[in-house]
């Protein structure tokens, strides 16, 4: 018993760090209809600034807050850069850049931070808590409590600002929202932003138990993306569930059959879905509109 | 009429210049370049198709040709059968691999494929790595032997320069023809409308599906020349930095044709050893083509599909018109 609310614990662990990615995905996706394949270096991005200002002696709360700011900033940077000059917004061409834009990020934070994997203390020292027998590690409680918080904030935006809702105005019906005079390309900028802070959260909470490097980008993006497509893209209630699940999947296979499988769960999960249950696991049925 | 006489007469002057090219080149280190650059060729021109008419977007073809180059390794070292087999083995291996994952990617409109294809990447290289009894794991996979025919043994760079030209100029006429004929009609229309394309009867994810495929088989084949030719293999040769060289190569090179993502492979590979290929460099200007050369794909990816979507290539196709009807 003990054992399987260890794997749970685990699970929800990562899920939630998953979760965060999903989002960032959905906010992406829900402002371009484009996958964003950059989100995973803003997850990178985060982790390494907030570490490295930590080794300069910033102080904690200071790090958070300066690395999150300045991966948000860099991800709207990108987006005026690079998205806003595609006139069409041909989705394709928004991926290839933000391909394009991945390997420009790791390659600089490589330069910049070099090739070593970078540890950081967790936020608060001390011995893990003991629940029924199974450990939670202060900086998994951390993980849960930033995830809440960054959850409750963004559904807060979206429902109850001015901002958050032109964005939802713009994801719905771009030339609509235009026309009640919305300036649509920056809800597609602040979208990035908002990608960008959801990534770097996620980075800097998990960077104590996993380290951090240039090249975690990738392989969380995946997994991230898996976790949105689980439960149904476009949809962040979904994004949080399907990330929890996929975290749970995970930690189960690796506890109960072989913890080589583990990487292996997000690819199938991605697979599993698109081929049974495309609308994701919390996604009603809705047809492509013509 | 007359300009599709003019392109025969230019492809066919290619081919002959290409296969000519080891009479001419003496230098063994550069025609180990260029056989190189020809396995490169083979890769990129099957994501030349599948970006330009599939309009799709793979970034974890390094893993197909790793699954050819282990199919083949395992098939001629392991089991000791001969290179055709191995060689057609590794085709299939990934082929079927390329179905597996194309099928429900591509079911859905949208752009699943490519993150698909990135966690499919991530899986394979830690297949190679942890399937030791199969892969030799992290140490790679040592003595391979090299590509024979009953009892011809090719040994000699020219000789290996030739197999691997020879099977990339066959799978270009393959790409050319397919892309020319119905298929590649059908694949046109699709990146033109898909609505429209489905309209007129065209079977969208049987397209789209056949185009990853063809471009996993020919990853595959390039695996297992690669696996031949150069006699040891590893996990690190056959990773997404790798794959995204290769997607680099393909969109710089620009779709609408083959050429141009052909030309694009051979050029980037020679840049990869531009320190061996020019005696004079610097150490320290090598080093720095080394660290700062994926900067340049993925800047050159950006700057490519915001100013010339259609590549390089038609910057250069479209010149050439030009003066054609001047």
């Amino acid at each position: 018993m003990s054992e399987f609310l260890q794997f749970v614990f685990a699970g929800l662990k990562s899920g939630a760090i998953y979760s965060l990615i999903a989002l960032g995905f959905t906010v992406v996706f829900a402002a371009t209809g484009a996958i964003n394949f950059a989100q995973g270096e803003f997850f990178m991005l985060g982790g390494m600034i907030g570490v490295w200002l930590i080794q300069l002696g910033v102080p904690l709360p200071a790090a958070v807050v300066l690395s999150v700011t300045l991966t948000s900033v860099i991800a709207a940077v990108f987006e005026i850069l690079a998205i806003r000059p595609i006139a069409d917004g041909d989705p394709l061409r928004i991926i290839m850049v933000t391909i394009g834009g991945s390997i420009v990020i790791r390659q600089m934070a490589l330069h910049v931070f070099g090739p070593d994997e970078m540890p950081l203390a967790s936020f608060t020292a001390g011995p893990s808590f003991m629940i029924a027998g199974a450990a939670i590690e202060r900086q998994t409680v951390w993980i849960w409590g930033i995830t809440a918080l960054t959850v409750a904030a963004l559904f807060y935006l979206y429902r109850r600002t001015t901002m958050g809702q032109a964005m939802t105005a713009t994801s719905l019906q771009r030339d609509a929202a235009r026309l009640v005079g919305i300036d649509t390309r920056w809800m597609v900028t602040a979208s990035f932003a908002l990608a960008g802070a959801l990534g770097a959260v996620a980075g800097l909470a998990v960077a104590p138990l996993t380290q951090t490097a240039f090249d975690v980008g990738a392989g969380i993006g995946v997994k991230g993306f898996a976790a949105a497509i689980l439960g149904g893209l476009g949809n962040p209630v979904a994004a949080v569930g399907g990330g929890l699940v996929l975290g749970l999947l995970e930690s189960m296979t690796a506890g109960y059959l072989n913890p080589l499988y583990k990487d292996a769960v997000a690819l199938v999960v991605l697979l599993g879905v698109l081929f049974v249950r495309p609308q994701g696991l919390f996604g009603g049925s809705r047809r492509e509109k013509v | 009429m007359r300009t599709g006489r003019l392109r025969f007469a230019i492809l066919f002057i290619t081919a002959v210049l290409v296969l000519l090219l080891p009479l001419v080149v003496t230098d063994r280190f550069l025609l180990k370049v260029l056989t190189y650059a020809g396995l490169n060729v083979l890769v990129v021109i099957g994501l030349a198709v599948l970006f330009g008419y599939g309009g799709q977007v793979s970034l974890g073809h390094a893993a197909f040709v790793g699954l050819g180059a282990y199919t083949c390794a395992i098939l001629t070292t392991t089991y000791q059968l001969p290179f055709v087999v191995g060689f057609a083995a590794a085709g299939v291996i990934a082929g079927v691999g390329g179905l597996l994952l194309a099928l429900p990617s591509l079911r859905l409109k949208g752009h699943y494929l490519a993150m698909a294809t990135l966690g499919f990447g991530e899986l394979a290289t830690l297949l190679f790595i942890e399937a030791v009894p199969l892969t030799h794991g992290v140490d790679g996979f040592t003595g391979i032997p090299l590509p024979a025919f009953g009892s011809l043994v090719l040994r000699s760079p020219a000789q290996l320069y030739w197999l691997v030209w020879g099977v990339t100029g066959v799978a270009i006429l393959v790409c050319a023809n397919m892309v020319a004929l119905r298929p590649g009609r059908a694949m046109r229309a699709l990146h033109g409308s898909e609505l429209g394309a489905t309209a007129c009867g065209v079977d969208l994810v049987g397209v789209k599906v056949r185009a990853f495929v063809v471009s996993a088989v020919l990853a595959g084949l390039s695996g297992a020349l690669y696996a031949s030719v150069i006699g040891f293999i590893s996990p690190s040769v056959f990773t997404l930095t790798a794959s995204v060289t290769f997607l680099a190569m393909a969109v710089i090179g620009g779709f609408n044709s083959l050429a141009g993502p052909a030309s694009a492979a051979v050029a980037l590979t020679l840049v990869q050893y531009l320190d061996a290929l020019i005696p004079g460099m610097s150490r320290e200007a090598a080093q720095f083509v080394q660290a700062y050369e994926a900067d340049g794909y993925g800047l050159l990816i950006i700057i490519v599909v915001l100013f010339a979507p259609a590549g390089l290539g038609a910057l250069f196709a479209r010149r050439s018109r030009a003066e054609v009807q001047g």
